[in-house]
Order: structure tokens, then C-alpha cells, then sequence
């Protein structure tokens, strides 16, 4: 017997399908109601205007599509004989406001959407609800992004060979002082630990005298059992070209290179609804992406001694999140001292009507592998792929390939499926672009 | 009535200013010369301008506001941009042949005398009028489709260049035929210049 | 008489069709916590809410304040029912509908999926005939690409303490959108004297004549009330695409559309004719400061 369940506060909603053995879930199929059009609106327009439209896919991760968008272009220049370098200042800015985005979404996904599923499946007290610990954390993350960007959401700030802006030192010193107390925060609110300590930890044991949000979380995932569930492929794939993540392929603990062009896609399996979201594969192949996916690639020891103990489970999802935001607060840091002001912000380009050719932007984004493809002649749009991370994670595919999210859902109850389903960080509006 | 009486003294001046620049040129010409042709004194003639320059400023402005509301008449006139090139080509005409010391004013005393015209005078500030509404004019003749879109000074230059030139030619009594003859052909060669490209 | 910590105001935060772009602008107002204690939240799609959308999408309950977010689409179902239901339902009895957003107050981004049926609720861009014109009375737009979060803190603020809220034709608060964009810009001298942004990345210049910027032509407090506390698009060198307006989003939104280079809109309210004059006569000029870089970093350093 089927049952549907629409599932909400997920960027949008999302339909699962429940096949049930008894109270056990059998299999689970995922569609994607909602439709938007985005690639399509982008045809015949000037490739410029990508930079505006693509951000609005997504209202909580605008920016990484913003930065996949310019880095699409780019490519397009260097496929076009006219190869675009930007200066390592934008390079750094462009990279410092993407990690502040994954900043904000681990930040409310913390408090918006782990807190309160956790408090509920544990029917727990001791967990506080705090969703504005969430708010304030993330919106003291835009606010740092916003003195580089203008705007968070929706900002249109990088352009072919660099950044729009013109940052001075006093705006500088700003955003190192918004930093420093938003790190503060973090480890106050939520940690109970400082930042610099916390990434030193080596293995579970050393949570144990830590009295905060984040000990709490952990121990009603072990009460849960969460280190015995929500086990997906166990195989992981992080693309992205940053420098705080390494690209690679993860199969159990070995790394392998990757190469995006083995991306594909193809039209999601589910009988009961038409869903518009296509699954995402890597040679043929699915993947999880995201927080965990990166830790493995960047072998951080203590997700990786998690990963011993407890493989991909949801309980190693998580922690993965949190520890991922404890580094980029780090990491953010160490962008921020490294700028050099007096390099230019952006570098002169042929105009954009001299380039026809295709190009490829890839970028992780909060969730995973965020790609944009454009193909563009004489500056204008002729066609326009987007494949964005929750693609990977929650396609929808048969039972004898089921995606990560269908595998990690698999042999557990409707209400610990339900909240495994959300240790993906689960992103409808992007799916459905 | 004093006052309208010192308004068409002033008047007075600039015409004959005007006719006395352009047939004489900036510099043989005197301010004696100009007060001799009113029929004032040297003394009285400072009331009304205190400077040679100031003098040759106030008649640039003078024509640049003539030619600038012949043209926003023309531009605020319900007709298609060909027609509006035929009235203003005719319109430069007419004035060529009426008052000749206006347009020969413009092309012998301030497009040859720049270092007259540098201090206060420079840019558009004193052809201000008569720029603007030809800035009017192209803009609605790109934006309604008619002309095709290009640089301001291209198609400006390209406009106002050719009829400079043959105001010159005329001058100069090298045309053989009366400047009327000349009118439907040159707007006619104005608007297929700058006319959409299909 | 009831005080107002016995009735908090009720809300209801719907979604059309949207990229969830207000619903997360919404998170970074600064007095969110002091808001919160004096509404309810029945739903919203990211706040912990009173009910469940699929508890809503029944149209049992009422609400104070309905606040609509993404465009209308007559095909759109939430929580498996029609959002054109729910939002009826819900209008109905509301005392005020916000629609937040460019796509709910005129159609915006989402209405260029599917211009045939998508519109605002209230506007179908400048047409005022989207589906909601029974309650035409009770419906402020708020918008903006994403709604700036302090216009939707005063709205409902305004709200809650029974102040009237004065609003132009768009049906939009005089008090977020009477002025301009342009206007607290921090690059006006460079408009005022004419002085161009020749490229990207340089706080000098002004993005009006080459590099598309709409702000002296689009209604919103952006440079007065900053984004995120700190900053706005032209404060930070990116144009004014003009999101506030019923014709976002505009084509070739870098580059600023001229005819034989003479931009072919000029400032709301300026006649062309006298902003040309101005223009012309203040590009004669050139002010030596205005051309040079405002800091050399490089020979100071």
C-alpha cells in the first residue's frame, strides 16, 4: 500500500510516496511538484542577464548561483580564445561571500529545520526551540556578505573578470569585526566550545564535556539511534573548484578525481506524480553531495573517525553540517586577512557580443555540486542547463538504484525516514528550477 | 516704454554685431565700428555689453536659442522624422538666405575663434538650445524606428556638417543653382543616411 | 478591550509560486525577535508556525493578516490544494492582504515563465486585473526583489499599532517608495556632474549612462534604508536593475539603452528636454577631482 505524505519547510514542499512492509518502509519515491521555467526564461537573452535571473532560482542559496552563472560565462570567454583572469582580491571576495552563504544555511538549518524535527521525533524538552538563534546567526553572516555584495538575497555583484565592488579598508575592518562577533556567537549559542577547539577535536569522545545546542543534538541522535540509520551510498562526490573544499569522488574512504562533465541527468522515476525534477548521476552513478560529501573529500579527521564508526549514517550527516559551519567561520577568517586591497576589483573584458562558444560554471554550493552550463552565441543566450545539488541527493530512481535519500530512507519507520529525509538539507526550489 | 526701448537696442547691437562680425571677422572689427553702425556712443555701447567677448558670447547664445526654438517647433510637431528632417533643412536654409549673418556668424566667428569662446563658453554651454533639441530630434527618430541607432555625433556631424557646407558653398556663390533648388535633394540624402538599415 | 499581548496579530505567510527569496529576506530584520512576540504566526514557510500548511490549505481558520509571496498561478497547488482557493479563502476575511515581493505585487520573474496566466495578485504588471480585485481595498504591494525586510517590519508594525498606511497608486507605502532608488546613492556627485563608471569595480562613476542602472527611474528606499544594515547594489558598484517595478525584469540589464547614445529614459519626472540641457551643459565641465581615483592605495602604501 502507498501513502502519500507532502512534506513542507524544505525551500517548498516535496510529495514522497511510502511503499510499507508493515510499519517498516519498503521503498520511498520523491516528486517534485512545482514548476518555474528558469532555463527556458534564459534563452535568447543576453548572457549578462543570467547574472540577475539565476540568483533568483533560489532565495536561500542566490549567491552560489550567482557565482556558478559568472563562472559559466567566464568559460564561455576562455572557450572563446579570450581567456578571462581574474585578481586573486576578487577571487578571494568571490569565495568568502559563498562561504558566508553556506554560513547562513547551515545556520537556519540548524534551528529552522533540525531543532524542531529532532525535538519532535525525540519528544524531547531539553532541546530549546530557538529558531531565532538560527535568524540572528545567518542574518549576521548576510550582513558580512552584503558590505562585498550589496544585497543578500538576490545579489548581482559578480560580473565577468571580477566584482562589482570597490571595498575600502573601513568596510574591511567591518566585516572582520562582524565576523569575529558572529564566530563568538556561534561558539556561545552553539558549539559551547571555541571554534579553534572544536576543529581540533579527533572523535566523538571529545564532545563530552561540552553542555550546548550542539552536545544536545548529539546526544538525542545517538538516543535516536541516528548513528545506525539513514545510511545512504556511502559514496560521496564533491566538484566544486574552491579552496576551502578539495573536487573529488569518495567511495568508502578512497578519493578518486572528478571531472564534471561525467554529470548527467536524467527524468526522475515517480509513478504517482508528475515531478519536475530531473536526477542528477555521475557516471551513471549516484552520489551524495554536500557537507558530509566535502568533509570526506577534505578527510577532516573527526568526520572521518565518525565515518569509521558510524559510515554515512544520518547522525555523520549531521554532524558534518555543524562541523562544516565551524570550519568556514574559520576559513572565512583567514580569507578576509589575506585580501589585498590595492588589486583591482575587476579586469577589463572583450564586450560579451564578440563571444559565441559554451561554457561550464561549477560551484559548491551550501548543499553540494551547483553546475551551470550556457551555450551563448554572439552574447546571447541560445541554451542554459542548470543541475543543482538536491538533484543528486533526493532523485528519485528505481528500486534497484535508488538515489541516497530513497536508500537512506529504507528499512525504518515513516517518522525516522521523514526526518532523514531532511538530514539532506533538502532544496525544492532549486530541484525545481 | 524705456525698458522695451533698451530691449530693442539691444536688439539693435547684436544685429549689427552680427552683420559686421561676419562680414569683417572677429578681430578687425571694433567696438567703434559696432556703436558707429547703431548709431551710439562708444560710452553708451559698455552699458549694454562690457566686452568685446562678453558681446561675442551673448551672439552665440543668441543664434543657438533662435536655431533651438525653430527646431523644438519642428520636434513637437505631429510628422514622421522624414519630415521633420525636410523642415529642418529648409528651416537652416531660410535663415542661411534671410539672415546670413546668423549662420555665418556661427561657422566664421565661433566654430574659427575657439580662444574666444573657451572661458565660459566651452562644450555646449553656449549651444546649449540648439544641441539639445537635435539631441531630441535623434533620440525620438531611433527610439520610433525611423533613424537607425549610432553614435550622437556621428549622425550630428554627418547632419549639420553637410548643411554647414553647403551654407558655405552658397556664400561663396559657387552654387549654380538657387539653395531652395537644393533642399528636397539633401534632405532626402540626410534621411537615407540615417535612416533604419534593413 | 483587548491588550495587545492578549490578541497578537495572526498571520498567514502563503507562497505562490517563488524562489523563497522574501520568506529569507524576511530573517534578516533586526527587531525579527520584537516582532515575533507581537504576531502569530499561523504559517510561515520557514518560522516554527501554529499550524501545518496542509492544516490551513483546509480553510477552516481565518487570519488577521494575509501575506502572499511568489506569483499567482492559477494551476499551483499547496499542500495538494489549489493556492487560488486557499488565497481566496484567507483574503476573504483578512484585514490586510501584503502581497511581498515583485511576483506577488506585479508578476515579476514568475509571471515570465508563463505570461499567459501568471500574474500579482492584485496587478498584472502596470494592469491592475490580477484575481484578487474584489479585496483591492485591503491588498499593500511590497515590492521589491526580494522585499526589503524592514518594508515588511513597518508594514506590519504600522499594522499593529492601527496606523494608517498612506499608499501610491501601485498600492505601495508612500512611505518605502516615494523617493527613488538614486536617491542617498553614494555615487550622486557623479550623476550631478555627468561623470561615467567607465567599467566594473570602481566606487567612482556613476552606472547610469553605460552600465544600465535604474535607480533614478525606480521607486525604493534602497540607499536610505540599507540592505542588511550595511549597503545597497549601487553602493556596492552593481547597477539598479529596477526590481521595485511593475516591468522587472527589464532585458540587457547591464547596459543602459540609448538612442544615438543618448539614454532613452531619463529621471522620473525630469522632461528629457531639460534634463538633456542640464546634462550637456554639466559634462562641459570637467571637475579634476571627480576623474581621479577617491584613494590611491597603490602609491600609499
Amino acid at each position: 500500500m502507498i501513502t502519500k505524505t507532502i512534506l513542507e519547510q524544505i525551500e517548498g514542499e516535496a510529495s514522497l510516496y511510502f511503499d510499507m512492509k508493515g510499519n517498516i518502509v519498503d521503498f520511498v519515491t520523491i516528486a517534485f511538484p512545482h514548476f518555474r521555467g528558469m532555463e527556458k526564461m534564459l534563452e535568447g537573452k543576453n548572457a549578462m542577464d543570467a547574472l540577475v535571473i539565476t540568483p533568483r532560482v533560489c532565495g536561500i542559496c542566490g549567491h552560489s548561483h550567482l557565482l556558478a552563472s559568472v563562472r559559466a560565462i567566464e568559460d564561455a570567454y576562455k572557450n572563446s580564445d579570450s581567456v578571462v583572469e581574474i585578481t586573486n582580491k576578487a577571487a578571494k571576495v568571490r569565495e568568502i561571500t559563498l562561504v558566508l552563504e553556506i554560513i547562513q544555511n547551515h545556520l537556519k538549518w540548524i534551528y529552522l529545520v533540525l531543532v524542531p524535527h529532532l525535538r519532535e521525533l525525540s519528544e524531547s524538552e531539553e532541546l530549546l526551540n530557538t529558531p531565532l538563534k538560527g535568524a540572528y546567526g545567518a542574518s549576521f553572516a548576510t550582513k558580512i556578505l552584503a558590505i562585498f555584495a550589496g544585497q543578500w538575497p538576490h545579489s548581482s555583484y559578480m560580473v565577468p573578470g571580477g566584482i562589482t565592488s570597490d571595498f575600502t579598508y573601513v568596510d574591511l575592518t567591518k566585516a572582520k569585526s562582524h565576523l569575529q562577533k558572529l564566530t563568538e556567537y556561534f561558539e556561545a549559542e552553539t558549539l559551547g566550545a571555541s571554534v579553534e577547539e572544536f576543529l581540533s577535536f579527533e572523535s566523538c569522545k571529545d564532545f563530552a564535556p561540552l553542555e550546548s545546542d550542539f552536545a544536545k543534538i548529539e546526544q538525542l541522535l545517538i538516543d535516536l539511534e541516528m548513528h545506525k540509520k539513514g545510511h545512504a551510498k556511502d559514496t560521496f562526490l564533491s566538484i566544486g573548484i574552491h579552496e576551502f573544499s578539495h573536487a573529488a569522488k569518495v567511495k568508502g574512504t578512497k578519493l578518486f578525481k572528478v571531472a564534471s562533465k561525467y554529470v548527467e541527468t536524467q527524468d526522475a522515476y515517480a509513478p504517482d506524480e508528475k515531478s519536475y525534477a530531473k536526477n542528477a548521476l555521475y557516471k551513471n552513478q549516484f552520489y551524495e553531495t554536500g557537507p558530509l560529501a566535502r568533509c570526506m573529500a577534505k578527510e577532516f579527521k573527526l568526520i572521518k573517525n565518525m565515518h569509521r564508526r558510524f559510515k554515512d549514517s544520518a547522525y555523520t550527516r549531521v554532524m558534518a553540517r555543524i562541523y562544516e559551519t565551524a570550519y568556514l567561520l574559520g576559513f572565512c577568517k583567514k580569507l578576509l586577512d589575506e585580501i589585498n586591497i590595492s588589486e583591482a576589483s575587476c579586469r577589463e573584458t572583450i564586450p560579451l557580443k564578440n563571444i559565441s562558444g559554451t561554457g561550464e560554471g561549477v560551484v559548491e554550493a551550501p548543499r553540494g555540486p551547483l553546475i551551470h552550463r550556457v551555450q551563448i552565441k554572439e552574447g546571447i543566450i541560445k541554451s542554459y542547463e542548470i543541475i543543482t545539488p538536491t538533484q543528486y541527493n533526493i532523485a528519485s530512481a528505481t528500486k534497484e538504484n535508488p538515489s541516497p535519500a530513497q536508500q537512506a530512507m529504507l528499512h525504518c519507520s515513516q517518522a525516522d525516514a521523514k526526518f532523514i529525509f531532511r538530514t539532506f538539507d533538502v532544496c525544492s526550489v532549486c530541484t525545481t528550477h | 516704454m524705456a525698458r522695451t526701448t533698451k530691449e530693442e537696442r539691444k536688439n539693435g547691437i547684436i544685429s549689427a554685431a552680427l552683420e559686421l562680425f561676419s562680414e569683417n571677422g572677429f578681430y578687425i572689427t571694433t567696438i567703434p565700428d559696432i556703436a558707429k553702425k547703431v548709431g551710439m556712443s562708444v560710452g553708451n555701447f559698455y552699458n549694454y555689453f562690457s566686452s568685446k567677448d562678453i558681446l561675442a558670447k551673448e551672439l552665440i547664445m543668441y543664434i543657438s536659442e533662435y536655431l533651438g526654438k525653430n527646431i523644438r517647433a519642428i520636434n513637437e510637431s505631429d510628422i514622421s522624422t522624414q519630415e521633420k528632417i525636410e523642415k529642418i533643412v529648409s528651416m537652416y536654409f531660410d535663415t542661411a538666405k534671410e539672415r546670413p549673418e546668423m549662420i555665418e556668424y556661427f561657422l566664421r566667428v565661433y566654430l574659427s575663434n575657439r580662444e574666444v569662446f573657451k572661458d565660459g563658453c566651452e562644450g555646449m554651454i553656449c549651444v546649449s538650445p540648439f544641441i539639445t533639441e537635435m539631441m531630441i530630434f535623434f533620440e525620438k527618430g531611433v527610439a520610433s524606428g525611423e533613424l537607425h541607432d549610432q553614435d550622437f555625433f556621428s549622425a550630428f556631424g554627418l547632419f549639420m556638417g553637410y548643411l554647414g557646407g553647403m551654407v558655405f558653398l552658397y556664400g561663396e556663390k559657387i552654387l549654380p543653382e538657387p539653395l531652395d533648388d537644393y533642399k528636397q535633394s539633401i534632405s532626402e540624402n540626410i534621411y537615407n543616411a540615417l535612416k533604419t538599415r534593413t | 478591550m483587548h491588550s495587545k499581548q492578549e490578541h497578537k496579530l495572526k498571520v498567514f505567510w502563503l507562497q505562490g509560486l517563488t524562489c523563497n527569496g522574501n520568506a529569507h529576506s524576511f530573517l534578516n530584520l533586526d527587531y525579527l525577535g520584537e516582532l515575533l512576540e507581537k504576531t502569530e504566526f499561523l504559517q510561515h514557510p520557514l518560522l516554527p508556525s501554529k499550524y501545518a500548511l496542509s492544516e490551513m490549505a483546509e480553510c477552516k481558520t481565518g487570519c488577521d493578516v494575509l501575506i502572499f509571496e511568489g506569483a499567482y498561478d492559477p494551476s499551483l497547488k499547496r499542500a495538494g490544494v489549489f493556492v487560488d482557493k486557499i488565497l481566496r479563502h484567507y483574503a476573504k476575511n483578512a484585514k490586510y492582504i501584503i502581497a511581498v515581493g515583485t511576483c506577488a505585487s506585479f508578476g515579476g520573474i514568475f509571471k515570465a515563465t508563463s505570461p499567459q496566466t501568471n500574474s500579482g495578485i492584485l496587478f498584472n504588471e502596470a494592469e491592475k486585473n490580477g484575481p484578487l480585485q474584489e479585496y483591492n481595498a485591503k491588498i499593500i504591494n511590497l515590492s521589491g526583489c526580494p522585499v526589503h525586510p524592514e518594508w515588511l517590519g513597518f508594514t506590519l508594525n504600522m499594522i499593529i499599532d492601527r496606523r494608517k498606511i498612506v499608499l501610491d497608486e501601485e498600492h505601495r507605502p508612500q512611505e518605502l517608495y516615494s523617493s527613488l532608488v538614486h536617491h542617498g546613492c553614494t555615487r550622486n556627485e557623479y550623476f550631478e556632474w555627468k561623470v561615467d563608471a567607465n567599467h566594473f569595480g570602481e566606487k567612482e562613476g556613476c552606472l547610469f549612462y553605460k552600465q544600465g542602472c535604474r535607480a533614478p527611474m525606480t521607486h525604493g528606499s534602497c540607499n536610505t534604508i540599507l540592505w542588511n544594515g550595511v549597503n545597497s547594489k549601487t553602493r556596492s558598484g552593481t547597477p539598479c536593475f529596477g526590481c521595485t517595478e511593475s516591468d522587472f525584469p527589464r532585458t540587457n540589464l547591464f547596459e543602459t539603452k540609448t538612442n544615438m547614445s543618448i539614454p532613452a529614459d531619463a529621471p522620473v519626472g525630469v522632461p528629457k528636454r531639460a534634463y538633456l540641457t542640464v546634462t550637456g551643459i554639466a559634462k562641459t565641465f570637467h571637475i579634476k577631482r571627480l576623474e581621479e581615483p577617491l584613494i590611491d592605495y597603490k602609491n600609499n602604501t
